[in-house]
């Protein structure tokens, strides 16, 4: 784990705004890099005491994926980002949800800018989407929070 | 589970030794399935949205007077573990007693809270939403394997403020000392209090279990006392009967840290009854009456046993 360098989360803002049109981002939140690709989320306050401690496996929540350009958000990055997120938003309906929690791919419409879209259900946001040149949205929920294949 | 519950020979003796405790009730409360029951998270979103939300899929519950923002479900017929609502994490399916500990730890935005036995993290989700993003909560287990599953509820419970550690929580004093305002040991055990999920615990019990577990709860409540701040509060818990795993580690704690006081707990709604202080010519330290035991067939659910304990300077 280590902390984002200001270049580095320089970038990830610009493109969480030219993306999804982020303007706060996670501004008062500590950014984590994990791995290469995965960003988790903090407070200072948390971080500081991690620092202490020892056995450290996990601080903060996993919010983003970062590949290349393209960023795809986690249920709760989605989530913390709430209202500022104003592009790339797909609205679905009950049975759409369902399916998304599945990970079971979606067929759209509608086309879209980008490699990935934020689903979005009433006033609840869900994390990204895929979207493939075959018009389906493959929903990037991982196995051990799907809902059942029933 | 159908058919009737096999108590092993020593189990059924030592039951009935334990004072105050009804044989016959206890084993119907066996028979009987827990109660399912869930906690709504406040920290995604409002309470009365998701209750609404759950209302609207024809889920019928009531409030648990003992844990804020707790419900029992009264009609099983949906299964909440498959539901929406769960997989987004604005619901988490706790069993109603087990909410009991959290409550009287009580953590308030702000503090430090070590959770020493967290895995898979029912209590330490709870502890998340009680501190509202606000303060830290350490959430250790020993197990690498306990400690995905735990890492996976704190993450779709949306907890920002949680450092996840992998430890042998006896040995968090080294570097942790005095560190915490708050610490939970929910502590391993012969979980005499859950038979209901699975009969097998009182078929193969011994006494030899609860002599071994109660060797390791000593060592971890005494670790975790450590990490207290001076003037802060552990909460003790397990989910069993044994005098061996409860009092006993109490009467062990307060013989090894002069500082430690215990306190009383007052659940007003709650049914439950006090601390043994007598049990195999052994004679307890009368504090131990501030302690709490909750029988199974008290509320028709879990047992518990409950300790509160401060940590004077």
């Amino acid at each position: 784990m280590k902390l984002l360098s200001p270049r580095e989360r320089k970038f990830l803002e610009n493109r969480l705004k030219s993306l999804y049109g982020v303007e706060k981002g996670f501004s008062d939140l500590v950014l984590i890099k994990c791995g290469r690709r995965r960003i988790r989320a903090t407070t200072k306050e948390t971080l500081e005491l991690a620092s202490k401690l020892k056995g450290v496996q996990q601080i903060g929540l996993y919010v983003m994926k970062v590949s290349n350009s393209d960023i795809s958000l986690s249920v709760e990055g989605a989530q913390l980002l709430n209202g500022d997120i104003k592009n790339n938003i797909i609205e679905l309906d009950e049975e759409q949800v369902e399916r998304w929690m599945k990970a079971v791919p979606i067929k759209i419409e509608t086309t879209y800018r980008g490699r990935y879209v934020i689903g979005k259900f009433n006033r609840l946001y869900l994390g990204s989407a895929r979207v493939s040149r075959n018009g389906l949205l493959y929903p990037q929920i991982p196995k051990w929070r799907r809902i059942p294949l029933s | 589970m159908t058919g009737e519950i096999k108590l092993s020979e020593s189990l059924r003796e030592y039951l009935s030794k334990m004072p105050d405790l009804d044989l016959d009730l206890l084993i119907e409360a066996y028979q009987n399935p827990l109660p399912t029951s869930f906690r709504v998270n406040t920290l995604k979103m409002d309470e009365h949205e998701i209750l609404e939300m759950l209302k609207g899929k024809g889920v019928s519950f009531k409030k648990i007077p003992w844990a804020r923002y707790g419900y029992v479900v009264e009609d099983e017929s949906i299964d909440l573990g498959k539901s929406l609502e769960h997989a987004l994490g604005l619901i988490y399916i706790q069993a109603p007693i087990s909410m009991v500990p959290v409550e009287v730890l009580d953590p308030k935005p702000g503090e430090k809270v070590l959770d020493l036995c967290a895995a898979p993290g029912s209590k330490s989700t709870q502890i998340a939403q009680l501190l509202n993003c606000l303060g830290v909560l350490v959430a250790n287990d020993i197990s690498f394997e306990r400690v995905k599953a735990l890492a996976s509820n704190l993450q779709r419970f949306g907890v920002l403020n949680v450092i996840i550690t992998l430890m042998d929580g006896r040995k968090f004093p080294r570097f942790a000392h005095e560190c915490f305002d708050k610490v939970l040991v929910d502590a391993p055990c012969s979980s005499l209090g859950i038979v209901s999920k699975n009969w097998g615990i009182a078929r193969s019990w011994n006494p030899e279990i609860a002599k071994r577990l109660s060797r390791v709860q000593r060592q971890l409540i005494v670790a975790g006392f450590d990490c207290l701040k001076p003037g802060g509060e552990l909460v003790y818990a397990t989910c069993t009967l044994t005098v061996e795993e409860n009092e006993m580690v109490i009467q062990h704690l307060l013989e090894k840290r002069e500082n430690a006081v215990l306190k009383e707990i007052d659940l007003s709604s709650l049914k439950y009854r006090h601390g043994i202080v007598e049990w195999n010519n052994m004679r307890f330290d009368e504090e131990l009456k501030k302690t709490i035991r909750i029988m199974p067939y008290d509320n028709w659910a879990e047992g518990f046993y409950i300790a509160r304990v401060f940590k004077g300077g």
